[in-house]
């Protein structure tokens, strides 16, 4: 799962094209020497790898697979590819900007040399007016800002529901835990009933026990991505720990209650366990990240509610947002989550009696 | 048959995680498809783009926003910054244009005012900011030339309109066809998560020690054994794969019933069967019922990961995909993403697709011969 380097793929890569080499093509300057800077290997705005070929080994090229697609000069330009998508885009923008400023160039051209005229100036350097005015378009600039947020890297998503999935499997050990001391889930429960030990101090003991086990085990997996994988958490060491530790305790909730309140075999409650889990981690984007945010946005209650969400999107404002507002409303789900799940089978627990196994 | 008989039983007794399992990897498959035309793996080839417009919608405000809108997909967020941000982090939107106040005043005097933009850096990205700098570039021209308003504005259309022109020589569907792949990449993660979990389930029932002691003893032939079980399992995992095949058939569509249709059905056919024995080899390898599912995690998702079914192929590094040459999920998925764009069906085009589906079933065979040679060595008891 090596996505370290991943988001230097998403950015733009060298489209390899090819332009039919007619006469048109070979006529045009300002054609000719667009498509050799833009190809060349030295720039570093490279944006093509271009072929100069006739009509039929372009056609052929594309049809092989071989180029994005290729650009045919005659009165107007025209481009052919075999489908819509992002390169061809970029290949059809391409030769619409070097159209335009052509367009631009004899415009002003134009005006420039009418304003000439009329202040009766009839010795015009055309020469001059064209390199001027060519050299003005390549040099203006756009007043652009970016302030965008440097922490983009979506596929860290990804290794939050992973963190996210490892805490609630965390009901796993909580529900083996409980099932010790269940009368009616293993010989060992039916010892601890009918033994004169206070049962609250037993339970407590081996859910404590259990939630040890898990915190060592999500101490591990956080060494291995962070070291191993590099996931990037931001920087803020102790709130990354509270997070896992809450996470953690959530997830063993949900075991216990799963535990205490269905009374079926031991397959059965696992199989819930891992179900209830991998729902959860689906709904956070395990499986596809855009899932978090179409139930974000459509259905937020349903994450509102969702561990694996409340935990991931801890995560995620960690490392997106300077702000800790959304992260403390996170955990602060998170606990109230794990109560309400301890409440719950600290009832049921209470209310369990057996006249006979 | 005895075999049979007993998978039956083994199956019934387990039938209620494994029917739930198995729901919950169908939902998923179905859910995951309502995401697809927001996914990544979209064939779109207009960025997403939202305009926070702080100066007054007139003038040349007024046609710049008007351009980009020509230009792009504008979607509509909350005026919430933070749910701006979480559209951007989601790829929502590729590019969100922050109009200045006064910008249509201190472009008019020439000032060049500086427009804040957030941006996802991928390629739509790139696309709009493409977009946007050339229109700010060709403004910035004609303003010191003209000075009425509205002939500027009239030029700087006149000049953006001259538009190239485009010839698409696919027939293709491309995005049902997309559609398509996306799903079927998808039942990577389903059909080995469902069959490793499932098999490797039962399996654990037929190596209780006891059990096991009196297979050995029995007449029948260690491989007849494996076989007799290779090939329940095998049905289980087929009917698994129906409910996939019928499923895309009703979230993809008419594209199910073309030729490439029946290629994904073919190939998905032959990937169930890889999967089968690769859960058999784990479920001859492994004891412990309680490491099942960890064990699913790995190889079902873990191989999801690395071969691309999440995460579109084109953007893994060139590292993971050479480690995933060895899974035979690689082989799957990239015969999917071949058939997105392949237009004729003949040997020659179909090669490379017979080829991956050729290695995948060398795969199998591999694992078939390790399960035997396993388990061989584990009739050996102590």
């Amino acid at each position: 799962m090596a996505f370290s380097n991943i988001e230097n793929s998403e950015k733009l890569e060298i489209i390899k094209i090819a332009i039919v080499d007619n006469e048109d093509f070979q006529d045009n300057e300002i054609w000719k020497e667009a498509f050799k800077t833009l190809s060349d290997k030295e720039n570093e705005d490279r944006l093509f790898d271009t072929k100069y070929t006739t009509e039929e080994e372009a056609k052929q090229l594309l049809q092989d697979g071989e180029i994005v697609g290729y650009m045919k000069l005659e009165e107007k330009p025209k481009v052919i590819v075999q489908s819509s998508g992002i390169n061809e885009t970029i290949l059809k923008q391409v030769t619409e900007e070097i159209t335009q400023n052509s367009e631009i160039v004899s415009n002003l051209a134009e005006n420039q040399i009418k304003k000439e005229m009329t202040a009766g100036n009839y010795t015009i350097d055309y020469e001059k007016i064209y390199k001027d005015i060519l050299e003005m378009t390549q040099n203006q600039e756009a007043n652009i800002e970016n302030i965008s947020n440097s922490n983009l890297s979506y596929t860290m998503i990804e290794f939050y529901t992973l963190i996210a999935m490892a805490c609630l499997y965390g009901g796993i050990l909580g529900m083996v835990a409980i099932n010790q001391n269940l009368a009616n889930m293993s010989h060992n429960g039916k010892r601890v009933s009918v033994a004169p030990t206070t049962k609250g101090k037993v339970v407590l003991s081996s859910i404590l026990a259990a939630y040890l086990v898990q915190l060592i085990g999500l101490a591990l997996l956080f060494v291995y991505t962070v070291f191993v994988l590099k996931v990037d958490y931001g920087t803020n060491l102790p709130f990354i720990i509270l997070l896992g530790a809450v996470g953690s305790l959530a997830g063993l909730s949900i075991g216990l209650a799963i535990g205490t309140l269905l009374k079926t075999n031991e397959n059965v409650k696992t199989g819930i366990v891992i179900s209830v889990t991998m729902l959860g981690c689906f709904l956070s984007g395990m499986m596809g990240i855009t899932m978090k945010y179409i139930v974000d946005t459509n259905l937020p209650i349903v994450n509102k509610i969702n561990p694996a969400s409340m935990i991931t999107d801890g995560f995620y404002s960690l490392y997106y947002y300077d702000t800790f507002d959304r992260f403390f409303f996170n955990v602060a789900s998170l606990l109230a989550f794990a109560i309400i799940m301890m409440i719950l089978s600290y009832t049921s627990l209470r209310k369990q009696k057996f006249e006979r196994l | 048959m005895t075999v049979f008989k007993t998978f039956l039983k083994v199956l019934n007794k387990c039938k209620v995680p494994i029917i739930m399992y198995t729901v919950i990897l169908i939902a998923f498959g179905g859910f995951n498809m309502q995401t697809s035309e927001n996914s990544t793996n979209f064939v779109a080839s207009e960025p997403d783009v939202l305009i926070i417009n702080q100066d007054k919608e007139e003038g040349v405000t007024k046609n710049l926003i008007e351009y980009i809108k020509k230009n792009s997909e504008i979607k509509e967020i909350n005026d919430d910054e933070q749910a701006i941000d979480d559209a951007l982090f989601y790829r929502d939107v590729n590019y969100i244009i922050y109009i200045p106040e006064n910008y249509r005043e201190d472009f008019l005097h020439g000032e060049n005012p500086e427009i804040k933009i957030k941006s996802t850096g991928d390629y739509q990205a790139s696309l709009a900011e493409m977009m946007l700098e050339r229109y700010v570039k060709v403004a910035n021209l004609y303003q010191k030339n003209i000075e009425d308003e509205q002939e500027l504005i009239e030029k700087i259309n006149e000049t953006l309109d001259k538009q190239t022109e485009v010839e698409i020589t696919s027939k293709l569907d491309t995005d049902n066809l997309s559609k398509a792949t996306f799903y079927y990449n998808f039942t990577n993660y389903s059909i080995l998560a469902g069959c490793v979990y499932v098999i490797c389930l039962i399996l654990s029932s037929f190596k209780e020690e006891k059990i096991v002691k009196r297979t050995i003893i029995s007449s029948m032939n260690y491989k007849t054994h494996n076989r007799q079980l290779l090939l329940s399992n095998g049905l289980f995992a087929i009917v698994l794969w129906i409910f996939y095949v019928v499923l895309s058939f009703i979230l993809v569509g008419d594209i199910m019933f073309t030729t490439h249709g029946l290629v994904y059905i073919a190939n998905s056919f032959i990937f169930t069967i890889c999967a089968v024995t690769i859960a058999f080899l784990i479920g001859n390898l492994v004891m412990n019922k309680n490491a099942i599912n960890g064990i699913v995690n790995v190889v079902a998702l873990g191989s999801s990961f690395l071969c691309g079914a999440f995460v579109p192929m084109e953007w893994l590094p060139d590292s993971v995909l050479t480690i995933a040459h060895i899974l035979p999920s690689y082989y799957y998925i990239s015969s999917n993403e071949m058939l997105t764009s392949l237009e004729t069906f003949n040997f020659e085009t179909m090669k490379p697709i017979l080829m991956n589906m050729g290695i995948i079933l060398l795969f199998t065979i591999g694992f078939t011969i390790v399960t035997n040679v396993v388990s061989k060595r584990k009739r050996r008891i102590g």
